[in-house]
């Protein structure tokens, strides 16, 4: 494609195309333009988090303060964190993968362009959920990690809990099914000649990210159900007045909440391994190592959640395993830093903004990391939590990582999405604001931490240096919104007046630097040759080319079908989220010694009568996806009828036995037996109705004898998913009916 | 307690583990031979920790004492010595090659097959990696096993057994027999998910796993020292359980991360098709 083909920068920049042609923008179903708009809504969160927390920082300003009242106070650090994490973090971090991954591996387009909407309207659907509570009377103010038995009903009377849960459930909905849409894309859409072992840095911590999420995620939204339940239908799960488990939340919580932290800074990672290099002019030193570190990292973050519960009192012996589970994880976290210390090492360094930021990572970022690490001591975690050191340390990690990373990629990317640089001298303005007002916010509060200051209480005596700490961290945190401000100002002249970028200002390494600035909509008029990790600099370095130089495991070509690993990576997801419901089923029916609980209840042979039903239909169903696969249409469509109407009579059998329960007051509510039997059994019998409509759908398509259903392997995903849900069922049936691990 | 712990009583000189142990030798000098220094340090390893988990005062504790020395023993039995061995196995060891090699009866060229056909099924390892663990520790079968001989004899082999199956698919000698990379690394995690769900309810559940260590009949002298110092029944269920559930899942990553050394090496054949199996894994 020719230059003149291209719509010109200026008119398909972000502001004015977005003023154009809004409908465009809210019915798009493009990668790119999602990825503006998921970045877009971060900033405009970030607006909000951002003067959250400068209004938390006047409070502080003086000892004894009353600017905010305490209840204010507690709803501002709330709304603060949550919206940090789910509403810029996440959101920012996935509009940056939207945008690039696809572009990085050679794809037109994500896997499943209208999922990537779904996904991204959620975002905007859940933040508004969040914030419509503080038109209630009163935001939630459970803290961020919202910690049981304060958020359950007893402590927390207003709906602002409620629309906390609410509107996590969305994000968490729509981050999974963006993580899926990545997940898919990386494994199925590459170019060709990208093997695994070749995609870039970016596009790998991207796939990790994704699983991370895909299997982390699901632990908050079980918690999150149980905790509504707790509310809104008067069970007892969190509650400790009533049998109920707080700590059970915590687990939870941390579950998710471990993994949550490399969500968070794995693509930060993915993303300053792509500016070191560009800048050092040296491909990334240690390619593989940095790559499988961090699967090591994904694996690993799921056994470390215990170590931000050390005050609980799980135990010596559980406190020391999960200290030396967070030893091992800093290992191929820290080992990083030398990776990207050489790859600089000896390189021709352009400190651009975009490469300051990324050397400013890797100085602040480690501040982060070792103060995690002298938490991982645990009489130092009981000395130091809850007080100012723990924020200060957290984040030293979220800003020096993920900000400064996000920060980087912006400089680094800007040009490809929309055709113009940004300006440098604005950036260096920016960089050192936000450096000077990370250290100076968080290194006070480490001190202050020590001094013992506890963080989540609203005001402070005056203690010798208190005030003065406060007032220097106030000074950061108005530095750091100073700098932000200098950014968005950046843009809004650059997007105008920018420099134009041409296609590869930086000389770039990857594939999104083959394509012009911005990208048309098809992405790439001819993909490359795809041979090495650096396909842009071979076409550019011929003569020393990295394939020739550097050779790597070459593509086989084979890709997965996109419709079985969606399935594969949905059922994946589900797993998790009703292993934690049956967990919680287990944790909760095992001290009652089984007098209530099952047998007398429960007529487990009738039960069981409906059960065979169930287990009858994934039969048929398999017999029906045979018969398709021979191209037998008429059996296969009475096969899939046949399914149905077996999955249905289960449903019907699960009817009356609710129906049977609760006539004889048998309600949610009783006790912690029927709370989570009537939690796992009616979680599944939802997944049961959705996976009969999903089937309904397709013997209504065949019956029109739709291509995609006869021809296609949709059939075999959503019998993946149907196969998972009489799994589930044999695993809640022996639990539950049977009291098996009671 | 260091005097206690010379108490000639903590060692088991006499255990039929040496037989095994001059057995696997006879049978490994017989069949397999020895090929380079680096194979038979994988054997004398394997077989040197499995003589230490019962002859040691490890064994001995074990042996219905301590719940937590049981359970070290079990993941030695179950995840290092079966691993030391396959390890131990060359790359094209006589019996691999099939036509070289006769055994004198048919009978052991037909065991050979099956069991060549069993041992290269991931799916029948993963199962019985995972099921030995979680089948062993069900409150009456973990009592009964540590009380009876006999019955203590086939939970060992059993260990063995599985322990091989289960680290074939990942270090069989012969590189054809190995499973792609992705999806070594889904054995591999799936595993670590299975020995952590049984070590969380190991480690917090009310329930005792296995009375006979609870209650045991009779007390060495250490295990007063040891209940002195806490060591209480609940406690060491809890060493246990962490025990099931963070050392296997570090030797699982580990595995892990030399999956991921072969699958991002050139020369290996099987790296290269990991994008082939990266599909097949996806879901999983």
């Amino acid at each position: 494609m020719s230059e003149s083909d291209l719509p010109s920068s200026a008119e398909s920049a972000p502001g004015k195309a977005a003023l154009g042609n809004l409908l465009d923008w809210i019915s798009t179903v493009d990668h790119k333009k999602i990825g503006i708009l998921y970045i877009c809504t971060a900033v405009f969160f970030l607006g909000l988090g951002g003067l959250e927390a400068l209004l938390i920082r006047v409070q502080l300003l003086f000892p004894n303060n009353d600017f905010l009242s305490a209840d204010l106070f507690n709803q501002m650090f709330t709304m603060h964190g949550t919206t940090m994490v789910f509403l810029v973090g996440m959101p920012v971090l996935v509009g940056f993968q939207n945008y690039f991954v696809p572009l990085m591996i050679g794809a037109r387009d994500v896997a499943f362009p209208r999922l990537n909407a779904m996904s991204y309207w959620l975002l905007p659907f859940g933040g508004i959920l969040l914030y419509f509570s503080f038109m209630t009377g009163q935001a939630p103010d459970a803290g961020w990690f919202s910690y049981a038995p304060l958020s359950t009903k007893p402590y927390n009377l207003m709906p602002g809990q409620d629309y906390w849960i609410i509107g996590l459930i969305c994000l968490g909905i729509g981050s999974v099914a963006a993580s899926i849409n990545i997940f898919v894309t990386v494994l199925q859409c590459r170019a060709p000649g990208m093997s695994l072992q070749r995609v870039p840095l970016f596009v790998w911590m991207s796939l990790m990210t994704a699983i991370l999420t895909i299997l982390a995620l699901p632990a908050l939204n079980s918690a999150l159900a149980m905790l509504l339940i707790d509310r809104l239908l008067g069970a007892a799960f969190f509650e400790p007045a009533r049998g109920g488990s707080a700590v059970l939340w915590q687990h939870y919580f941390w579950v998710f909440g471990h993994p949550e932290v490399y969500i968070l800074i794995l693509p930060a990672f993915g993303m300053i391994s792509e500016v070191i290099p560009v800048f050092s002019r040296k491909p990334i030193y240690g390619y593989a190592f940095v790559a499988g570190s961090s699967a090591v990292i994904v694996l690993l973050s799921y056994g470390v959640w215990a170590h931000h519960m050390f005050a609980v009192g799980l135990g010596m012996g559980a406190d020391m395993f999960f200290a030396v589970g967070t030893l091992l994880i800093a290992l191929p976290t820290g080992l990083k830093i030398f990776n990207w210390t050489a790859t600089m090492w000896g390189g021709a360094i352009r400190l651009t903004t975009a490469m300051m930021f990324a050397v400013a990572f890797l100085l602040e970022f480690v501040i982060g990391g070792l103060t995690g690490v002298m938490f991982a001591a645990v009489p130092i975690d009981w000395q130091l939590t809850d007080t100012y050191f723990v924020v200060g340390h957290f984040h030293y990690v979220l800003i020096g990582g993920t900000v400064f990373g996000l920060f980087s990629a912006t400089y680094y990317w800007f040009p490809k999405m929309t055709g113009r640089m940004l300006s440098e001298r604005l950036g260096k303005w920016q960089l050192w604001l936000w450096v000077f007002g990370l250290n100076a916010t968080f290194l006070s509060q480490h001190v202050l931490g020590v001094m013992g200051m506890p963080r989540r209480v609203y005001t402070y005596a005056d203690n010798p240096g208190w005030m003065a700490l406060n007032a220097f961290a106030g000074a950061g945190a108005v530095a750091m919104a100073g700098g932000t401000l200098v950014m968005l100002l950046n843009i809004w002249v650059s997007v105008r007046k920018g420099e134009e970028a041409g296609d590869n200002p930086w000389e770039g390494f990857t594939l999104e630097w083959a394509t012009s600035s911005p990208p048309p909509a098809e992405n790439f008029a001819v993909i490359p040759e795809v041979a090495s990790r650096r396909p842009v600099w071979d076409l550019d370095h011929p003569e020393v080319a990295d394939a020739e130089r550097e050779p790597t495991p070459a593509d086989t070509g084979w890709r997965p079908d996109k419709l079985v690993t969606s399935a594969w990576a949905f059922v994946a997801s589900e797993a998790v989220f009703f292993l934690l419901l049956l967990v919680a089923y287990v944790v909760f029916n095992t001290d009652v010694a089984g007098e209530i609980v099952s047998a007398a209840m429960l007529d487990v042979p009738r039960t069981a009568f409906f059960s065979v039903a169930l287990l009858g239909s994934s039969f048929t169903l398999w017999r029906a996806e045979r018969l398709l696969n021979s191209g037998h249409h008429a059996k296969f469509r009475l096969w899939l009828g046949l399914t149905i109407v077996l999955g249905g009579f289960f449903i019907c059998g699960q009817a009356v036995e609710y129906y049977g329960l609760i006539s004889s007051d048998v309600t949610i509510d009783d006790n912690l037996f029927t709370a989570t039997f009537f939690t796992v059994t009616g979680f599944h019998g939802l997944h049961v109705i959705i996976g009969l409509l999903a089937l309904a759908i397709v013997l209504v398509l065949a019956l029109r004898n739709d291509r995609n259903v006869l021809g296609g392997t949709t059939l075999k995903a959503i019998g993946l998913y149907w196969h998972f849900v009489d799994v589930v069922w044999v695993a809640v049936f022996c639990i539950i009916y049977l009291g098996f691990l009671q | 307690m260091i005097e206690l712990l010379s108490d000639k009583e903590l060692w088991n000189w006499w255990s039929p583990a040496w037989l095994v142990v001059v057995c696997v030798v006879m049978l490994y000098s017989r069949c397999i031979g020895w090929v380079t220094v680096q194979k038979t340090a994988w054997l004398i390893a394997g077989l040197s920790i499995f003589v230490f988990a019962f002859v040691s005062p490890l064994g001995v504790l074990a042996d219905g004492f301590l719940f937590s020395a049981h359970m070290i023993q079990h993941l030695l039995l179950l995840l290092v010595v079966p691993l030391c061995l396959v390890l131990s196995l060359p790359r094209n060891p006589a019996w691999q090659s099939g036509n070289t090699f006769t055994f004198k009866t048919g009978i052991l060229g037909v065991l050979r097959k099956t069991v060549g056909f069993l041992v290269s099924s991931p799916k029948l390892g993963w199962l019985l990696g995972l099921g030995t663990m979680w089948f062993w520790h069900v409150p009456s079968l973990c009592s009964a096993a540590t009380e009876s001989q006999l019955l203590g004899f086939a939970r060992t082999a059993s260990f063995l057994v599985a322990g091989i199956l289960f680290w074939w698919p990942i270090y069989a000698p012969s590189k054809a027999a190995r499973m792609p990379a992705s999806n070594a690394v889904v054995y591999l995690f799936s595993a670590c998910l299975g020995c952590t769900l049984l070590g969380i309810y190991i480690t917090f559940t009310a329930i005792t796993v296995c009375p006979a260590f609870a209650s045991p009949e009779e007390r060495l002298a250490i295990m007063t020292a040891l209940h002195d110092a806490g060591m209480t029944a609940p406690v060491d269920q809890q060493l246990g359980g962490l025990l099931m559930w963070v050392p296997p899942c570090s030797l699982y990553v580990a595995a892990i991360m030399s999956v991921f050394c072969r699958w991002y090496s050139v020369e290996d054949r099987g790296a290269v098709d990991l994008s082939v199996s990266g599909a097949t894994e996806a879901g999983r």
